[in-house]
């Protein structure tokens, strides 16, 4: 279970990451999600090499399975991240999106 | 070291619903009491290797719990790191007798996976990833995928060099009455089954199991000496894969191999038998690489080769259980069974999978995406 308190001190470091830029390195699709993923599956997750040095993991959405490609550049943004648990809390975090998007 | 295995014992490895833990660990114990000939007052500790009894079972305190199912009245504790829990629970125990505190332990390795859920299991097993792991909405099957597709483009890796890691392994297992899995299968089924996590096919990956397998160890002078442990060591890396300098290695399995070698005073040419940690076909890939039996982009081609398949290898034998492929990955449990693949090797106890030459075995058992790694080098003496 998601603790509110958790998702509360994890928002500094999802304002530190929004908006920051980089290439995808590896990439792969989860098409057998974990629970509180399945509306969502199947759905790519990647490493994102960002342009200030570090490297994050995110799931790529707005993004055709297709398109992506080794150097693709994307920018993260904020999202939902899982479907709603019972307490009413829902979850938001960093998702990456294609930066031409 | 001056560690000698005197005992081994395991369940049957698979979807077990109609048996407790409590029945598990008192069959894969029992059978290890017995096979080293001493009774329950002979232990002084008990070292239970398990990761996810609270996260499924709600049940914590198992050493406690375990000693008392045993007959046990002895100093008794879980050691946790994932599917390396194992692995780590021996090495517990080893250095348990190398202090000089306790003087005969016995390791369960034991974990209950198929009671649950696939997805609530797969969101269990990913506690043993990052929080950004988990909220990127990766799974182990995904992490290993970006490790796989990371080899591929680095190495020319295929997905049919993949597959005939599986076809491997189910082989060795259709030798094993204990294996979860005795089908043999081919490249194509393998080709063919459903995707998981893209490069990963199902059959790339082990299963969810249910098992659980235990050894004897003591440092008593007077004990037989027919098989010993040489060297015992474990090595971290990052816990999560964003942070790691290479992605076609696993840096903690090189560091503690290369420790266990030194130790032992062998090189790896010198391993008869190998169980390494094949979580996923990529894995033993990566294990065979990076515990310096092949260089780097090396491996598949010999594996496919059939240079480590029992009957066709000239010399070193890999996963002669089925590894966790084919025998089965109880995660905690899995460690301790392959030592105890190692040490019945080296007493011939293998049947139709007994190796003609087994005298010096390396164990290799991996937490996470490579955050932990346990490397433990198993000798036949005389």
């Amino acid at each position: 279970m998601l603790s509110p308190v958790k998702i509360w001190r994890n928002q500094k470091k999802i304002a530190s990451l929004l908006g920051a830029q980089g290439e995808l390195v590896v990439w792969t699709i989860i098409r057998v999600p974990p629970d509180g993923f399945s509306d969502q599956a199947p759905y790519p997750v990647g490493l994102i090499k960002l342009d200030e040095g570090k490297t994050v993991i995110a799931q790529l959405v707005d993004v055709s399975e297709g398109d992506l490609a080794k150097g693709l550049r994307f920018r993260l943004v904020v999202r939902r991240i899982t479907e709603p648990s019972t307490e009413g809390v829902i979850p938001y975090g960093i998702k990456a999106v294609p930066q031409t998007y | 070291m001056k560690i000698s295995i005197l005992g081994t014992g395991m369940t049957k490895f698979g979807e077990l619903w109609g048996i407790s833990p409590r029945t598990l660990a008192r069959e894969a114990v029992n059978d290890a009491l017995s096979d080293a000939g001493i009774v329950q007052k002979d232990i002084d500790l008990l070292i239970v290797g398990n990761m996810l009894s609270a996260l499924l079972g709600n049940q914590q305190h198992i050493g406690a719990l375990f000693a008392e199912e045993l007959g046990l009245s002895c100093a008794a504790f879980t050691v946790e790191g994932a599917c390396a829990s194992g692995g780590l629970a021996v090495h517990t125990a080893v250095m348990g007798l190398l202090s000089g505190q306790y003087k005969t332990a016995c390791v369960l390795g034991i974990e209950k996976m198929t009671d649950h859920k696939p997805e609530l299991v797969s969101s269990a097993l990913m506690a043993a990833g990052t929080n950004e792991e988990r909220l990127s909405g990766g799974t182990f099957p995904g992490m290993y995928a970006l490790l796989a597709r990371s080899h591929m483009s680095a190495f020319g890796t295929t997905s049919e060099d993949l597959a005939s890691v599986a076809v491997k392994n189910h082989y060795h297992g259709s030798l094993n009455p204990k294996a979860q899995y005795q089908n043999q299968i081919t490249i194509e089924q393998v080709l063919k089954s459903g995707c998981i996590a893209d490069p990963l096919k199902l059959l790339d990956c082990s299963p969810m199991t249910d098992g659980a397998a235990a050894v004897i160890v003591t440092s008593k002078k007077t004990a037989k000496k027919s098989v010993t442990i040489e060297a015992s060591f474990v090595a971290t890396d990052s816990l999560g894969l964003s942070t790691r300098a290479s992605l076609t290695e696993l840096s903690s399995s090189r560091k503690a191999a290369y420790k266990a070698f030194h130790q032992a005073g062998i090189k790896p040419k010198d391993c008869d038998i190998a169980e390494v940690h094949d979580c996923f076909t990529i894995a033993e890939l990566l294990a065979l690489e990076d515990l310096g039996f092949y260089q780097k982009g090396k491996a598949s081609s010999a594996v496919r080769a059939g240079e480590v398949t029992h009957g066709s290898s000239k010399h070193l034998v890999v996963n002669t259980s089925g590894g966790l492929k084919a025998c089965g990955h109880p995660v905690g449990a899995t460690g301790v069974k392959q030592i105890v693949e190692l040490a019945d090797q080296m007493r011939g106890r293998c049947g139709k999978r007994q190796v003609h030459k087994a005298d010096i075995g390396i164990a290799h058992n991996v937490g996470g995406s490579g955050a932990t790694a346990v490397v433990h080098v198993v000798k036949r003496n005389g």
